[in-house]
């Protein structure tokens, strides 16, 4: 309270008087000065987080005041203090940036309330900005790994969904990671306490969807020998995932849309209507845009889910973390298995940063398994990864060297678009010496 | 003129005053901060600080008059029945000079909520509360984020009915260096509170 330092602003002598007085005994870090000149000067030294701001002035008026401190700080607060003709001013200013405004002479309630609600707001950017710096320099984010960009930008943006409760939609390639998004948004929710339930709607038969979601009561057919709880209601105070949501057949698709509506449902075979409260987040590698059109995916649905969506990244799109990825699974696999492999061969990291993982990092996984697993020394080799492909170091003869960087060079430029600078980076030369070998070699880009 | 005595907080009611409240008032800031307590009328009236134009008396005038009234006391607090403001808000419940000697509070709102019914002695506990907080400021407490404490600042009556009458662990010990300071400062003794 006391570190909240506010400037009052006022050619009022008795009325900054008054008002810094009482901010004093508030226990705030209270300056007045008696013009907007004034002000200018001694925000020229010291930085306020308040500042309260007679309209009325003679000189720099208030109005003009805030203009010029929102243009230098745009992270004051400023709140315009006003007498009862000059309203009309006082919105004006709300549309120039001000926080508030306060009709002189204000309840001191209303006084409170302002400022309490100001220090909330900078308080909650504040810690905004720390956690983001936090995780600037952060390679994981609970279970995900990456110091990509691309990933980084997806560590910010759950940090920012998660406290939200809104509903998400994850999209991305099989592998990419959705599931750990979900569970991540879950974990740093309000909702952490609370259950986290899956519900694979790819791998579900359609006939055992219903009562997988719902539950259903004893009796309620042939094989129903117990009443049991459905996803829904297990996943209550918690947080629902619908994976594979693309895959879910029309009438369950009806049936999920009225509970997402409505927070109540029956089990099958039950009469007694169950509300729950969960968030959901969805996640499918689909294009639902392209099903709706299909006709196989409700467009009621889609909106519904689609509240706040992001796509996870593939990894061919942010290869440089492909070394901290696989070094995470050596590390793991390496344990599990209880073989000594700790290093993965700078020739093996070339196979796998060529390589276009259209199975994302889940083929990574498998790949680091079973390398571990073949792996004959204490650093995995080139012959160790199922993705290895021996043409390209047992060529066959009368290959000359030119012939087999130029066809590497090729694929590289257009695995990467012929983007220079990436194609560069993946060859492990600088782009002139790359600008060069095109050159040299007369590569053609396609038209 | 009466003078209070020294080493002591006065208590001046102003204008017609209910004496079992004053009575009760001087008791527990006795228990409160240690020091004995005189009730003694120092102003005949406000009407000095009357602002016309709002019906309302400015604090701020008043403790000025008040400071200077009673030389000999350590603090002075005034209990009036007229509604108070300073010119930036619309009323208050009470003002004090921080680190000052004067304080004052006023009962015009304190009975918001109560019937005449009402058990007296709910109203009696806002306005001691309402007096130990101006006191507190006068020993240059300052507003506590603690909502249990006294010194906890209460927007509306219902929230001075919520606050306890102690000071939290924080402000307790701030009082007491205060009351160190101005001990040493009159070279009397260190009252416990």
């Amino acid at each position: 309270m006391g570190s909240t330092k506010i400037l009052v602003v006022d050619d009022e002598l008795i009325m900054r008087e008054s008002l810094a007085g009482w901010l004093y005994r508030d226990g705030y870090d209270v300056k007045t000065v008696g013009s907007g000149e004034e002000a200018l000067e001694r925000l020229k030294g010291t930085r306020f987080d308040i500042l309260l701001v007679d309209i009325k002035m003679e000189g720099i008026s208030g109005l003009d005041l805030l203009r010029q401190v929102k243009e230098d700080d745009p992270d004051v607060a400023v709140v315009m203090i006003t007498a009862y003709g000059s309203i009309s001013t006082a919105i004006e200013a709300m549309k120039n940036g001000a926080f508030d405004y306060l009709l002189k002479p204000f309840d001191p309630e209303a006084l409170g309330v302002v400022i309490d609600k100001i220090i909330e707001h900078q308080d909650q950017a504040r810690e905004n900005i720390f956690l983001r710096e936090q995780f600037k320099d952060r390679t994981r984010f609970e279970s995900m790994i990456g110091q990509s960009k691309a990933m980084q930008e997806v560590f910010d943006l759950i940090q920012d969904v998660a406290p939200t409760g809104s509903t998400v939609l994850i999209t991305g390639e099989t592998g990419t990671g959705k599931g750990l998004a979900a569970k991540a948004i879950h974990t740093n929710s309000p909702r952490c306490e609370g259950p986290f339930v899956q519900v694979n709607c790819g791998a579900i038969p359609e006939h055992l969807m219903e009562s997988e979601l719902f539950g259903h009561q004893k009796g309620a057919f042939t094989d129903a020998k117990e009443t049991k709880k459905g996803r829904l209601e297990l996943a209550h105070d918690g947080t629902l995932l619908l994976d594979e949501i693309g895959e879910i057949g029309m009438r369950m698709q009806i049936d999920l849309l009225r509970v997402l509506e409505d927070g109540v449902f029956y089990r099958v075979g039950g009469t007694q209507p169950i509300e729950v409260d969960f968030r959901v987040i969805a996640s499918t590698n689909r294009n639902l845009e392209e099903a709706i059109k299909e006709g196989i995916f409700r467009e009621d649905l889609y909106y519904r889910l689609n509240v706040i969506s992001f796509q996870m990244p593939s990894l061919r799109e942010r290869k440089e973390d492909i070394p901290l990825v696989a070094e995470h699974f050596l590390l793991r696999f390496s344990q599990e298995t209880n073989k000594p492999v700790d290093q993965i061969s700078r020739e093996a990291i070339d196979e796998m940063m060529l390589y276009e993982w259209p199975g994302n990092v889940r083929e990574l996984e498998n790949a680091l398994e079973r390398a571990v697993v073949v792996c004959k020394g204490r650093k995995i080799l080139p012959e160790d990864l199922p993705i290895f492909r021996p043409e390209y170091l047992a060529l066959p003869n009368g290959n000359s060297l030119k012939r087999v960087e130029t066809e590497h060079i090729t694929k590289i430029l257009n695995i990467n678009q012929w983007n220079i600078a990436k194609s560069a980076k993946v060859l492990g030369v600088d782009r002139s010496t790359l600008y060069n070998k095109i050159k040299r070699y007369q590569i053609p880009k396609p038209t | 003129m009466i003078v209070p005595p020294p080493h002591s907080i006065a208590i001046s009611p102003v204008g017609a005053s209910d004496t079992e409240l004053l009575i009760q008032v001087g008791k527990e800031i006795s228990r409160i901060f240690g020091y004995q307590t005189e009730i003694i009328p120092l102003l005949k009236d406000v009407d000095f600080a009357l602002d016309p134009s709002r019906n309302q008396y400015h604090s701020t005038l008043i403790l000025g008059e008040l400071a200077s009234l009673a030389p000999h006391a350590i603090k002075v607090v005034a209990i009036v029945q007229v509604d108070l403001f300073i010119p930036i808000l619309t009323h208050i419940f009470g003002e004090a000079q921080l680190g000052g000697k004067a304080c004052i509070i006023s009962i015009y709102r304190l009975r918001e909520g109560l019937s005449s019914l009402s058990n007296p002695e709910f109203y009696h506990k806002r306005v001691v509360k309402e007096a130990i907080h101006e006191l507190g400021h006068t020993f240059r407490l300052r507003h506590c984020r603690d909502q249990s404490c006294i010194m906890h600042y209460c927007r509306t009556v219902k929230d001075v009915d919520r606050r306890s009458d102690q000071f939290c662990r924080y402000c307790k010990v701030l009082l007491e260096d205060e009351m160190k300071r101005l001990n040493r400062n009159w070279g009397s003794r260190n009252p416990a509170i």
